[in-house]
């Protein structure tokens, strides 16, 4: 490949790409990322190009293949360029029609999305509901880039953001534009980038300083930032690149979670080809700034995305967090000043640099300028990665954008900051989502998961699936985390099973804040988080637990019945389905259930198509 | 034990620390490389790697429990993941990691008797909007319901990279030159899943042949003049004009060179040079990069 000596040579190789495509050739792109892949976009693209070339259609017809567009719900979908048709859930046959329609440049009416509300056909991507409110600074990017072609990076504007920042020979310049922009930590908590880095910035010459893309996106339910690595993993090194240069950094790490296996093969082919192109080492580009980038692997330690822990576990250590100070931008690897920054903050820096700080701070609010991305997940109907900018609100997220329920059943609440957030209550959805509201409301930011829960969702039930998950993930260093979170799962477990006692929710708040206050990270002192939202907005379902022994949300085991209802026609699918035997009846007749041999599975209401299963 | 195959195995450790050097900090990767071959961590490679590192076996056997993905136990044949991650749980998850256990008949962190299936359920794989998800073996499945648990069992038995070539919608026939001299490559004389045949000379261990594989995509049927053990790296040459077959970047799978051929129609075929290895690229569009 081309060595580029000069910052001449870049700008040279990049006009030279830039004027070489023909942006009106039609183009057939397929979005490729872990869960396009997971629905089939892979068969799909094996059918494009089968077509492709027994049409004879090569140079007349192109195929990109990216990363995650972000609108999960209609994978694997295709989309049709410069026109921006797109057509959802796209299967085999009708991949081979696609082929043959775009060649002919003609729309296929009867693939197109349907709105679910008119039932009008919608053929452009930006028309549908779902892009509609978004402003997609990061992910339109994920549409117009092959992940792993460096010269398709480059074509769309790739690395010139860098190229501005080496060109201003004022590494300090870079610091002024990412303070200027009011960027904070996408990682969740929200501080100040600028700051930090010029934190970094001023640690004592001749000591080594590390950058760290903390890529342990451990949140379940969130998964924006496996769709950045997957779909642009060339903004994530520019950005770190920027920084290095802003701060004087000469190593970077990317530590990356070992369950996202596309995410880093895409990284691991990026820093060849930034290498190759000597975007990356030593003298980049000519100008005697050397940056070299390695990735470590985690190997799933939900606590190693506390900064400290992720520190130890570079080091090859137990991933324990350590008391603070003194911070990491003092002593961070092996001893040395180290910033750590989450993915989405990374992939903004580009953004920051190329169209400056003003621009940049005019989306979003004053004091959460810029967009964030989030992950709609659970009980909704349009499920997929939304790009918002700051300040908009729960309710426009999950109405307008997520189009409502997904069921008969209504929203009651959103969970957001994964195990260290809360619940939010449908009647607060007027909030504004940024970092300051959320906190105020109970819960946080966190690093973007959304997760929608509907009146069949029990909030004791979600508050003691977290708790599970925190007493599993605790280090176990602090006593106080490891036992409380532990007791606090108990205390649950009880209430869940109809074994609770109102005085058993005095004692949980007590623990809630025995353990906020006396544990050493972030893991600890945000794990009441769940519990002390639930029991906050949604006091009535613990005590329907408690007082009537009763489920609501017809989850909790112990105390919900199985039934069968007069919708039932007498299929026999759920006697077949039943593992225990338990329902009996006559072929045509309606059936019924065993109460004493119901072992509660729930198989028989997930095979019948007749809503004849009743939980109550 | 086998003396010979503990020496193998020793051998192999050995390989995988000199990789890693003295760094510190690939004790987590070195311990990643061993689960990766050997489908777990064996007492005895804990043992070498705290020798030869000059750790501790305390401060080994402590990083080796701490992570969740080290297992200290051997796995079985295939290992299912049950996605217990919040958006996975709210739409049934746990009903499913159930029917798992109850139809493998262990129960999560578990390996069935036979060494068949390993069940584990992990917090979050990262395709929440597809939920519940299970991935077999690397394949993965969406929107699992409790009745399609039984029938992702039985396709992991019978193999989920199985592909029947003559009726997958998904296999096709590809035409290749040699992109040193333009020659066609194509065979008819040694005709591969009924159709011709792709012409190459390959070369390993000073050993010369011609070697012919199935010119279509999605098939790995090949024939060739002497027996190439698993694994080997191959050379491989145009027949025409003898020219060595090499592509500039290497399989993103195993890191061996990939052999490129010229698309008839247009673009660029890419197959890895490692015998057993499946990677392969099909670009349209030629290569740059």
């Amino acid at each position: 490949m081309l060595k580029l000596k000069s910052l001449d040579d870049f700008r040279t190789l990049q006009d030279r790409l830039r004027t070489g495509r023909d942006s009106d050739i039609p183009t057939i792109v397929i979005p490729a990322g872990t869960c396009g892949q997971a629905s089939g976009a892979s068969d799909i693209i094996r059918v494009a190009k089968r077509e492709i070339l027994a049409k004879e259609l090569t140079g007349k017809v192109k195929l990109r293949i990216t990363g995650c567009h972000g609108f999960c719900q209609i994978e694997p979908s295709v989309l049709i360029e410069p026109a921006r048709t797109v057509y959802p859930n796209v299967g085999l046959k009708e991949m081979a029609r696609i082929v043959e329609a775009v060649a002919k440049g003609e729309v296929l009416t009867d693939l197109l999305l349907k709105d679910p509300q008119t039932g009008e056909q919608i053929e452009k991507q930006d028309d549908l509901p779902f892009f509609s409110k978004q402003v997609r600074t990061l992910l339109d990017r994920n549409e117009k880039v092959d992940p792993i072609r460096v010269y398709n990076y480059l074509e769309h504007g790739g690395y010139s953001s860098l190229v501005k920042a080496l060109d201003k020979r004022n590494p300090a310049w870079v610091i002024e534009q990412v303070k200027a922009s009011g960027l904070r930590g996408r990682g969740g908590a929200g501080f100040p980038t600028g700051l930090k880095w010029e934190m970094l910035a001023k640690q004592p010459n001749g000591r080594e300083k590390f950058l760290v893309c903390n890529a342990d996106e451990g949140d379940p339910g969130a998964y924006m930032d496996r769709s950045v690595l997957e779909g642009n993993p060339h903004s994530i090194i520019e950005g770190m690149l920027i920084g290095a240069y802003g701060t004087g950094s000469k190593h970077g790490v990317i530590y990356v979670r070992n369950e996202y296996p596309l995410a880093i093969k895409h990284l691991i082919i990026a820093l060849r080809q930034a290498s190759e192109l000597s975007l990356l080492g030593e003298n980049i580009l000519g100008t005697g700034f050397s940056f070299d980038i390695q990735i470590v692997r985690g190997a799933g330690a939900f606590v190693c995305g506390e900064e400290t822990a992720l520190i130890r576990s570079i080091e090859g250590k137990m991933g324990e967090p350590r008391q603070r100070p003194p911070f990491p931008i003092q002593k961070g690897i092996d001893g040395k000043p180290t910033a750590i920054n989450n993915v989405e903050t990374w992939a903004n820096i580009p953004v920051i640099i190329d169209s400056e700080a003003e621009a940049f701070a005019k989306t979003g609010t004053k004091n959460n300028s810029g967009t964030k991305i989030f992950s709609l997940v659970g009980k909704i109907r349009n499920t997929g990665l939304v790009e918002v900018p700051m300040g908009i609100t729960i309710e426009e997220i999950v109405y307008d954008i997520g189009g409502g329920p997904s069921g008969k059943a209504k929203i009651k609440a959103v969970q957001t900051g994964g195990p260290s957030g809360g619940c939010i209550p449908a009647d607060k959805f007027d909030l504004a989502v940024d970092y300051d509201s959320l906190t105020e409301a109970g819960s946080i930011m966190g690093s973007g998961g959304m997760i929608v829960m509907d009146e069949n969702t029990c909030m004791v039930d979600v508050a003691k699936y977290f708790m599970n998950f925190l007493k599993d993930e605790s280090c176990g260093k602090c006593f106080t985390c490891r036992k409380g979170t532990q007791r606090m799962y108990e205390i649950l477990d009880d209430i869940s099973a109809g074994k609770g006692t109102p005085e058993h929710l005095d004692l949980l708040e007590e623990l809630a804040v025995v353990v906020r206050d006396t544990t050493m990270c972030g893991l600890g002192q945000t794990a009441p988080n769940p519990v002390l939202s639930t029991l906050r907005y949604f006091r009535d379902e613990y005590l329907e637990h408690i007082e009537n022994k009763r489920c609501p949300a017809g989850v909790c085991r112990e105390l919900i019945h199985y039934s069968i209802n007069e919708n039932c026609v007498g299929c026999q699918a759920c006697v077949k389905a039943c593992p225990e035997g338990a329902i009996t009846g006559e072929k045509k007749q309606p059936h019924t259930i065993d109460a004493d041999k119901c072992i509660k599975c729930g198989a028989c209401r997930s095979v019948c198509k007749f809503e004849a299963v009743d939980v109550t | 034990m086998n003396q010979a195959a503990t020496t193998e195995s020793e051998k192999d450790i050995l390989e995988i620390l000199a990789k890693h050097g003295d760094d510190q900090g690939g004790l987590i990767a070195i311990l990643e490389e061993i689960q990766a071959r050997h489908g777990y961590l064996p007492e005895d490679a804990l043992r070498t790697v705290a020798d030869e590192t000059g750790r501790s076996l305390v401060d080994i056997y402590g990083v080796a429990t701490f992570y969740h993905s080290f297992s200290l136990e051997p796995r079985g044949k295939h290992l299912v993941s049950v996605c217990v991650g919040t958006a996975c749980h709210v739409r049934g998850a746990p009903m499913i990691a159930e029917e798992f256990e109850r139809q493998l008949g262990v129960g999560a962190g578990e390996t069935t008797p036979d060494r068949e299936f390993t069940l584990q359920t992990v917090n979050c794989l990262g395709a929440c909007a597809l939920g519940p998800i299970v991935v077999v073996d690397g394949h993965y499945f969406s929107n699992v319901k409790p009745s399609k648990v039984a029938g992702i069992i039985a396709r992991t038995r019978e193999g989920l990279d199985e592909i029947e070539v003559e009726t997958d919608e998904r296999v096709f026939p590809l035409e290749v030159n040699c992109p040193h001299c333009n020659h066609s490559l194509m065979d008819p004389a040694r005709p591969i899943d009924g159709l011709p045949s792709i012409r190459l000379t390959i070369s390993f261990d000073n050993q010369h042949c011609g070697f012919n594989r199935s010119c279509l995509y999605g098939s790995f049927h090949i024939k060739s003049q002497i027996d190439i053990p698993t694994d080997t790296v191959l050379y491989f040459f145009c027949p025409h004009c003898y020219a060595e077959l090499v592509s500039a970047s290497n399989c993103t799978e195993c890191g061996a060179p990939m052999v490129p051929m010229v698309l008839r129609a247009g673009g660029m075929m890419q197959v890895c040079s490692r015998r057993g290895c499946k990677s392969h690229r099909l670009d349209l569009e030629g290569v740059h990069v």
